[in-house]
């Protein structure tokens, strides 16, 4: 009610300033889609074209097309892998931060700590030892070893811990303790549904950060298992590049993460909690 | 139904050395209502999640009915708890809110669904069974966590604080419909309150506690008139009684121009040369003798009027109920005398506890 009431009441400069910032925001994905629907002489000449062409379908049929790439069966392997890893982390972060935030136990703040520390190790410096282990596992080149490492988030269960300590009272768990729910039935009945906003956050993040995750990928996966930024880098590799191709991939590799965008975005609603509690 | 008895119990919070409640011996009556009060931070919110299962008992054991249920879980309790702030689930509706219990307990629909009909009827919330409970008002929330409670019938009530966030006169409304429910479930509860008024206008007895200490069980009207001691003289009552420290002479106290006769056992009782007299302000009367004081405000309150004045050699404001046709003018002297000598507590001043009967 109040972000409305100052909505209404934001000045003209205001609105300058947001739609400038929206257009310059847009701009890359507006000029993707314009390299996208041209052709790739069209494209490099000076002045560059501003307004999209007709050479979209042709252009996303190439990339279909070509057999090095494999772009289709990469669109399907990213789908599963994200949205296994998606899945995965929004659950045991859910599970972790509730745990670390409402139930009290012996070793819970160094244990705290030790979550929060996996998050300072820097990918890069897990690659070789991943790599090691996966092919001790046998998991090398398949899509097992893409989605195996990153089922489970240290900044995931930070997030969720840092939402559920403030977005659930102990009493709403006291009182569902009382009414006789165990442990993990209080989670799936009372806390969960009280978590979704942030899960929601969550589940948008790493969907996008599996989605866009290019290095890991590249060094793990075999040449029949690609994912989108795998065979995007197909597009682009050898002595010539065609931009148009390489735009118009990248236009078929981002669409699902806005479709993402619209479905999850709907479940970022505030104000679940609103009225369970007299503050 | 049952009752519910504290042996001995004592919850001591980690890293404190104080006990939150200490020893605290209580029985309560099958179908009794009991209210625990104290001011805040007296242990009384502890004792009653003691009860509940939601705090640790360090020592001691907690029975309802004959089981000893000092380590049980709350789930195996078989008590109902309706809190301060409600603690509705916000995501739920009125209906499912009340039949989430007994959903949890397995009981069949059909049941369920007559179950939360009966209370929702009980407690006129049958056309908000499906609102969520950010749709409904403070006092149809508190009336929700309520059915919440009776739904399951349970053989306790806890309650903690449950009217402390409804407005002055949806508090005192729901007051007596607390109360009248009660009665009517004839399930034994116990209620804790900050609110004195509460206490006495709701309680079967009280249980008044300070510093995790229980003070004095009683029904109100014995807490009222037979305070054991000066915690609870001062607690009970509103406005809170006169007490005076006060010189011994000649087998009386000294009250301004009068001798107030003080009983021979509780001078006995007195070791020291003084001792407190507490006179509740509807036992003091405008006079012409007795305790000269200065008037320095007349609080106006419809039915009653009360005067705080001061008076030489009494450091608190005295407080006395007076004829609210014709109050005393602000800024005279006036004189205050005891209506009623009988009506007169002594305390120890030492030990605070209460002298004579």
């Amino acid at each position: 009610m109040s972000l409305r009431t100052r909505a209404a009441g934001a000045s003209p400069l205001m609105y300058v300033t947001l739609t400038f910032v929206v257009l310059l925001s847009a701009a890359p994905l507006y000029f993707m889609l314009v390299m996208a629907s041209r052709a790739n002489s069209d494209i490099l000449g000076i002045p560059p074209p501003l307004l999209p062409g007709d050479q979209l379908v042709s252009n996303v049929d190439r990339v279909f097309a070509n057999a090095d790439v494999q772009f289709a069966e990469a669109l399907l392997n990213t789908l599963i892998v994200a949205s296994v890893a998606t899945l995965a982390v929004v659950v045991t972060s859910a599970l972790a931060g509730f745990a670390f935030a409402k139930l009290k136990f012996r070793g819970r703040n160094v244990l705290l700590v030790v979550v929060v520390a996996t998050m300072m190790v820097p990918v890069q410096l897990g690659l070789i030892p991943l790599y090691m282990l996966m092919t001790k596992l046998g998991l090398a080149g398949g899509l097992a070893s893409v989605t195996l490492p990153f089922l489970v988030s240290g900044f995931g269960v930070f997030f969720m811990r840092q939402y559920a300590a403030q977005a659930i009272p102990d009493e709403l768990i006291e009182a569902a303790r009382v009414d006789g729910a165990s442990t993990l039935r209080i989670f799936w009945s009372i806390v969960f549904p009280a978590l979704r906003p942030a899960a929601a956050v969550l589940g948008l993040l790493t969907f996008m950060e599996r989605w866009n995750d290019f290095l890991w990928p590249y060094i793990a996966l075999d040449f029949d298992h690609p994912t989108v930024q795998v065979a995007l880098s197909r597009l682009s590799g050898g002595y010539y590049t065609d931009q148009a191709l390489v735009m118009a991939g990248t236009l078929m590799g981002t669409l699902p993460l806005v479709l993402v965008f619209i479905l999850f975005g709907r479940q970022i609603v505030g104000g679940i909690m609103e009225g369970g509690l007299k503050s | 139904m049952s009752r519910v008895v504290f042996e001995g119990a004592t919850r001591v919070f980690p890293g404190q050395e104080r006990p939150a409640v200490d020893h605290v011996d209580l029985e309560v009556a099958d179908g009794e209502f009991l209210v625990l009060v104290g001011p805040s931070g007296c242990g009384k919110s502890t004792t009653l999640r003691m009860l509940a299962g939601l705090e640790d008992v360090d020592d001691g054991r907690i029975l309802i009915g004959d089981r000893d249920v000092t380590r049980m879980p709350p789930k195996e309790r078989d008590i109902a708890m309706v809190f301060q702030n409600y603690a509705l689930y916000p995501h739920m509706t009125v209906g499912e809110n009340m039949g989430f219990a007994l959903r949890i307990a397995k009981v069949p629909k059909a049941d369920i669904t007559t179950r939360v009909a009966e209370a929702a009827e009980l407690l006129g919330l049958t056309e908000y069974l499906d609102r969520k409970p950010k749709a409904l008002s403070g006092g149809q929330r508190q009336r929700v966590a309520m059915g919440r409670a009776i739904v399951r019938s349970p053989r306790v009530f806890c309650m903690d604080e449950p009217l402390s966030n409804l407005d002055a006169k949806l508090r005192v409304q729901t007051r007596t419909q607390v109360a009248a429910l009660q009665r009517r479930l004839g399930t034994t509860t116990v209620y804790v309150t900050h609110d004195q008024v509460e206490a006495m206008t709701m309680g079967d007895r009280v249980a008044v506690l300070k510093d995790g200490v229980l003070q004095q069980v009683a029904a109100p009207r014995e807490l009222y008139d037979h305070p054991v001691n000066l915690f609870v003289a001062g607690f009970m009552g509103s406005p809170a009684m006169n007490l005076f420290e006060l010189p011994v002479i000649d087998g009386g106290v000294e009250f301004g121009t009068r001798i107030l006769p003080v009983p021979r056992e509780a001078l006995t009782g007195a070791g020291g040369s003084t001792v407190v007299v507490g006179v509740r302000p509807e036992n003091l009367a405008v006079s012409h003798e007795g305790l000269p004081i200065v008037v320095d405000v007349v609080e106006e309150l419809g039915s009653d009027a009360y005067l705080y004045g001061r008076a030489d050699g009494v450091t608190p404001p005295v407080v006395a109920r007076t004829d609210w046709r014709n109050p005393p003018v602000k800024g005279t002297t006036t004189h205050l005398e005891v209506i009623d000598p009988d009506a007169v507590h002594h305390f120890d001043p030492v030990t605070g506890h209460r002298l004579g009967r």
